[in-house]
This record gives structure tokens, C-alpha cells and sequence, in this order.
């Protein structure tokens, strides 16, 4: 009986002897791994012992064997190999190194950089003042608030698979905000701290550099969601008052047409978030014959929809406010364009009840009002 | 004729607001009749969830019950609507506390979340639900001889728990556009990297690098333009690649408007003749049938 055999096909570089990488390729048996780690442990013993790869305790909990696998990043002890080999589909499996990361020698990389940010970062706890003489007291709830981002072990997947780390040389990785994420919302910690460290994931890190493309959330193999923890770093950002960045002007107009008008505005981000006069655009689109509409048409069931998200902001408090003055203007130019009221335009298939609604409408902007 | 709720977002604004109308007509030339669920509002851009998470999921929750409320189940055309909608159904369908108290806050407006009904991205419904078969046989502007790179945006692939297509090997918009008499361009260089969209108003360079990316990759492997399955890739590759430095110049074309202009709807209606970035082929052939 002939025993499956898969190829591997693998990185190789020694900046030491090598002028540039090269590949080569390995048969593998594939019923003598279990993990893609078992099949570079058998081309060491083997076939090639030259060939340097980083492992430690081939439990997915150490973080040093993150590789990059047909392109993903991964743990090589976490991938199973026969899958895999099924999955290639009878081409080679490439195995490289992890991606922006400086090379060591074959498959290992200098992991420096990315514990550096950490600590430009400052991802540490700064004791509470007063410190209390026994031990501070933590909550279940609040253990479990930090739970997923606790759960990262550094291995650079993520880092490796970041499109912003591709093109943002600040860019300091997922993971970086993850553990700041994990970090603030420690009550453990000194305020002014936190403070500090939100600061320097926008000044030092570039936090708003990330692009949302999740791509972080799907390579961790410790199911860690760095970009739902960057959504919230940058929330809270908004919280404390970093109001000059761009990003922040951006969920500040997301929240107020949102809740003006159902929808976001694209031809008022430039403007509001740039100063930049949209009209070039809007003209570019006009002289190719399209029909610009200046604001989007005013949905029905506006003022339950209002009333949904001041009960929701109620009973969550966000860390962005709606910004009132900024949504009456809004209804200024909604009642223009349409050259209706904004609230009969809106209230238009619940004209019997208007009445109704205005009162509860007011009721509910003035409870909100005052309860914040 | 099959029904099925439509969740417009904010795709049909500005200057996209005639793509509903003909995307009601394409879909009724397949034999779909697509209910526009008037009530429902921005998914929140996964920009919302920056300042809270529940207001994100409450507003979809309730985006999904309006059409729950009709029976019908809701077609989205973009990603990342997709994506936030899906995101929201997982968490409720998973946590039936968070759907309590959702629920609480909906029935003021006489709604509930039930999750009856299913979320379809329109890549999938038109490869399940149309089939490939019915759009070649209602193709009458076959796209011969164009070479459309295919691209597929992040928000279907990632994360792992809403992705409609192999989020390592997607498939799908090769075979639609086979079938709509093109020739698709697959595995060029940036095929899989994201479009900037997103970061375009956090950090415009970032965005303006990555824009570039994709469609430099397609130039080189041959294609004459790019299509994608999201308006939102569509409009970085159309507006911002026309801002950025040494841009490539390739047009991107959202799947909608190919799939109108190859059914038979001239330059404007399927509004290829509206980008910025020009898409040459249709200049060339404008009004040949």
C-alpha cells in the first residue's frame, strides 16, 4: 500500500548565506502528521535538518508558531494537517514566513516590533489611586467585559494579515488594540492612564488607520475580535473628547443623520468631516447626467425610529452623544429640500396620529435631555 | 414569481438614487419581485457600533423585523450592510437575553425579532435563488470580449460566523459573469486585499493607498475593469481611485449595474455611464443591442 504523500512547499531564506529567499519542496506523509507542526517536525528529522521554524508548546497557547499557510495566517500546531492537504487539492501547501514582519531565518521572524508598540503603547495597568490596603476588588461581570481580549497569546496572526500594517507605517497591529482595549476597561487601572493610553493608540498607534475589513477577527486562533476592540477604543476616544480627529467627526455625523434622517449623508462627509466642499463632486456627477439628491429622502416611521434610539441611548449610554443642534440643522435643510416640514413629511402615513407623536416625540427629547 | 423584502441602506442615495428602480425592473426580468421595505434604515455603516454596540444591534434587529413583519425574507447589495445585518441576527439568534430586551424596546413600535426570516446577500441569492441558468437565458446584451476582474470586498468572507462565500477560496462571481457572456479575471495580485473604503474618513492616506491595490493588480493580469459585489468597494474604486496618486485608472463596476446593462438596459439606467472613473467598453457600444 502506497502511503498519501502531501508537498510542502517552503519558505527558505538565511540573510546570512542566501543573496534572496528561495522555495523548496518537501514530501510529506501525510499520515505521519497530525498538524502542519508534526509535518515540519518530520522535514527537520528527515529530510532537511537546515530548516528553522519557531515552536514552543504545540498547544495553541504559546503563540510561536504563527505562519502563513496558502496565504492565512495560522498556528502550525492548531492546523490539522490532513484537511489541509484536502483542501489544497493536490497542490503544494506553501508555508511562509509571517507577513511585515523583519526575517530571521526561514520560517522565523524578529517579533521586536510588534512587543515594541506594546510598549510605546503603554498596555499596562497604572495602580488606582488611593491604592486600597487589602487587594482591589473585581467584579465577575467586569472579568468577563475583558475576557476575549485577555485570551491573546502574541502571536502576530493578526499583525501578519493586517491591511492597515500594509500601508500605514504607524499602524501599530490588532493585538496592540486589543490589549489597550482590555487595559481601559480594567477599573484597576488609573483613569488618567487610560487616558494616556487611548492618546497613544491614536498619536502613537494610529488606531484610525484600521480599515474594518475583519480580516484580524478571522485569522486569531484564540477567537480574540481586535477589530470590534478597535470600534470600541475608538468610541471611547470619542468619549473622552478627542473631538479634532477625523474619525470621531465621522461617527459624530453617522449618529446625528442616523437618527435626523434614517440614513447617513456621503455627500455631507466631506464637508463635515474634511471642510471640504463636496459641489466638484456633486458636479462631476451632474455633468455625466446623474440626478443628485442632496439629502436622502426622509423615511416613513422616522419618529418611532427616533424614539427607538433615544430609549436604546437611554438604557446604554453610547460614549457619542447626538448632538441636537447639529440634527436641527439637518431637519433645517431636510424641510428645505423637500419643501415640507420635516416631521409631516416624515409623519406622512401617520397623519391621524400626528399629534400623538410630536408629544411623545418632545417627551422623549426632553427625558433624554435631561438625563444626560 | 418569487418575493422577497429589499433593504436599500444607504446605497440609493445621492447619486445612486435610480439604481432601486432598476434594480426592481432586473430583478422582475428574473422572475423576482423585490418589496422594498420602506421603514428600514442605515445598518450603521459598522460605524455606529464605535459608540454602541446595542443601538446597532436594536436598529437591526428592528431593520430585520420590519420584513419578518411582512413574511418575507431581505435582500441586501452590500457588504457591509450585510455584514452588520448578519452580525446582528448571529448575536440574537445566539443570546436570547440580548433578544429579550431587544424585543422589549421593539414592541413599542409593534415589532418583534423572531428570526424567521433569512438575510440574503445578493451574490448568493442570484447564484441560489435566480441561477445561472435563468440569467443566460435572459441575457440579451451578451459582455463579450470584456475582461472584468473579479472582486469580492471583505464584509462576505470575514468574519468567519457571517461569511456567504469561502472566505479563503470565494467563488461565485466568476460563474456570474460566464454567464453573462464575460470573461472573468480570477487570483491577480491584490485580488484580496480591501478596497479603503472604510478608512477614507478615518485616514484618508491609508485609504488612497490601499484603494489603488486591487485594480493595479487587475491591470496587470489583463482586465479592462473590476466588479464587485458591494457598492462600497464600487465607490472607493470609482471615486477615491480617481483621487489617488499614480492611480491605475481601471474601472469597477458594481454587479447590479453589469447585470442591468447586460440584460438589456442602456448606459443609464444601469448607470454605467455615471462613474467617474469611465467605463470605455460601454462608450464604445453605447445603444448596439
Amino acid at each position: 500500500m502506497t502511503v498519501e504523500k502531501a508537498v510542502l512547499k517552503v519558505y527558505r531564506y538565511n540573510p546570512e548565506k542566501d543573496e534572496k529567499p528561495y522555495y523548496r519542496e518537501y514530501e510529506v506523509p501525510v499520515d505521519q502528521a497530525q498538524t502542519l507542526l508534526d509535518a515540519l517536525f518530520y522535514i527537520q528529522e528527515n529530510l532537511d535538518p537546515s530548516l528553522s521554524f519557531r515552536f514552543f508548546c504545540r498547544a495553541a497557547v504559546c503563540g510561536s508558531c504563527a505562519m502563513k499557510v496558502n496565504g492565512i495566517s495560522r498556528l502550525a500546531c492548531k492546523t490539522p494537517f490532513k484537511p489541509l492537504v484536502e483542501r489544497s487539492k493536490g497542490k503544494p501547501i506553501t508555508v511562509e514566513p509571517l507577513n511585515f514582519l523583519a526575517p530571521i531565518k526561514d520560517l522565523v521572524v524578529d517579533h521586536d516590533k510588534p512587543f515594541e508598540s506594546l510598549k510605546n503603547l503603554e498596555t499596562w495597568l497604572e495602580p488606582k489611586k488611593p491604592v486600597p490596603e487589602k487587594e482591589y476588588r473585581v467584579s465577575p461581570e467586569e472579568v468577563k467585559s475583558y475576557e476575549r481580549p485577555t485570551n491573546c497569546i502574541l502571536c502576530f496572526a493578526c499583525y501578519g494579515s493586517c491591511e492597515a500594517v500594509m500601508d500605514d507605517p504607524k499602524y501599530a497591529g490588532p493585538y496592540a488594540f486589543s490589549r489597550v482595549y482590555r487595559y481601559v476597561l480594567d477599573s484597576r487601572n488609573d483613569e488618567e492612564h487610560k487616558k494616556e493610553m487611548v492618546k497613544r493608540a491614536m498619536e502613537v498607534g494610529d488606531i484610525w488607520g484600521c480599515v474594518q475589513c475583519q480580516k484580524c477577527i478571522y485569522v486569531c486562533p484564540k477567537g480574540v475580535r481586535p477589530a470590534e476592540d478597535i470600534q470600541n477604543v475608538r468610541g471611547i476616544a470619542a468619549e473622552y473628547g478627542f473631538k479634532e480627529y477625523p474619525g470621531v467627526k465621522k461617527l459624530q455625523h453617522f449618529v446625528d443623520w442616523v437618527y435626523a434622517t434614517g440614513q447617513i449623508n456621503r455627500l455631507a462627509l466631506p464637508e463635515e468631516v474634511y471642510g471640504v466642499d463636496p459641489t466638484p463632486l456633486i458636479n462631476k456627477f451632474k455633468e455625466r447626467g446623474a440626478e443628485v439628491w442632496e439629502v436622502p429622502k426622509p423615511l416613513p416611521g422616522l419618529i418611532e425610529f427616533r424614539d427607538l434610539i433615544l430609549e436604546v441611548m437611554k438604557e446604554k449610554k453610547p460614549h457619542l452623544d447626538i448632538d441636537f443642534h447639529h440634527v436641527r440643522k439637518i431637519d433645517k435643510k431636510v424641510e428645505e429640500v423637500f419643501n415640507a416640514d420635516v416631521c409631516t413629511k416624515i409623519t406622512q402615513h401617520f397623519e391621524e396620529k400626528k399629534e400623538d407623536f410630536f408629544t411623545r416625540f418632545w417627551k422623549k427629547v426632553s427625558q433624554f435631555l435631561g438625563a444626560s | 414569481m418569487k418575493k422577497v423584502g429589499f433593504y436599500q441602506g444607504c446605497c440609493f442615495q445621492g447619486p445612486d438614487a435610480h439604481m432601486f428602480d432598476t434594480l426592481k425592473k432586473v430583478f422582475a426580468d428574473l422572475d423576482v419581485d423585490i418589496k422594498l421595505i420602506e421603514k428600514t434604515t442605515c445598518c450603521g455603516g459598522n460605524t455606529i457600533d464605535e459608540a454602541n454596540k446595542f443601538l446597532v444591534y436594536s436598529i437591526n434587529a428592528r431593520n430585520i423585523a420590519l420584513a419578518e413583519a411582512e413574511g418575507l425574507d431581505l435582500l441586501v447589495t452590500c457588504n457591509t450592510c450585510y455584514m452588520v445585518l448578519a452580525k446582528t441576527k448571529h448575536a440574537l439568534d445566539t443570546d436570547p437575553q440580548l433578544r429579550e430586551e431587544i424585543n422589549k424596546l421593539l414592541a413599542e413600535e409593534g415589532l418583534e425579532y423572531k428570526g424567521t426570516s433569512k438575510l440574503w446577500h445578493i451574490l448568493p441569492f442570484l447564484l441560489e435563488e435566480v441561477g445561472l441558468e435563468k440569467l443566460k437565458e435572459r441575457v440579451k446584451r451578451p459582455l463579450k470580449g470584456w475582461k472584468i476582474a473579479t472582486y469580492y470586498g471583505c464584509h462576505i468572507k470575514y468574519p468567519k460566523e457571517v461569511a456567504v462565500v469561502d472566505s479563503e477560496d470565494p467563488q461565485g462571481l466568476e460563474e456570474l459573469i460566464e454567464a453573462l457572456g464575460g470573461e472573468p479575471i480570477k487570483d491577480y495580485e491584490g485580488a484580496n486585499t480591501c478596497c479603503g473604503y472604510h478608512a477614507f474618513y478615518t485616514n484618508k492616506e491609508v485609504a488612497l493607498k490601499k484603494v489603488v491595490r486591487a485594480p493595479e493588480g487587475a491591470k496587470k493580469a489583463g482586465a479592462e475593469m473590476l466588479v464587485t459585489p458591494c457598492p462600497l468597494c464600487f465607490k472607493a474604486q470609482d471615486i477615491y481611485q480617481d483621487m489617488a496618486e499614480n492611480k491605475p485608472n481601471v474601472p469597477s463596476v458594481y454587479l447590479p449595474e453589469l447585470l442591468a446593462y447586460a440584460l438589456g438596459y442602456d448606459a443609464k439606467e444601469s448607470g454605467l455611464s455615471y462613474h467617474i472613473i469611465p467605463v470605455e467598453k460601454i462608450s464604445v457600444k453605447a445603444g448596439a443591442i
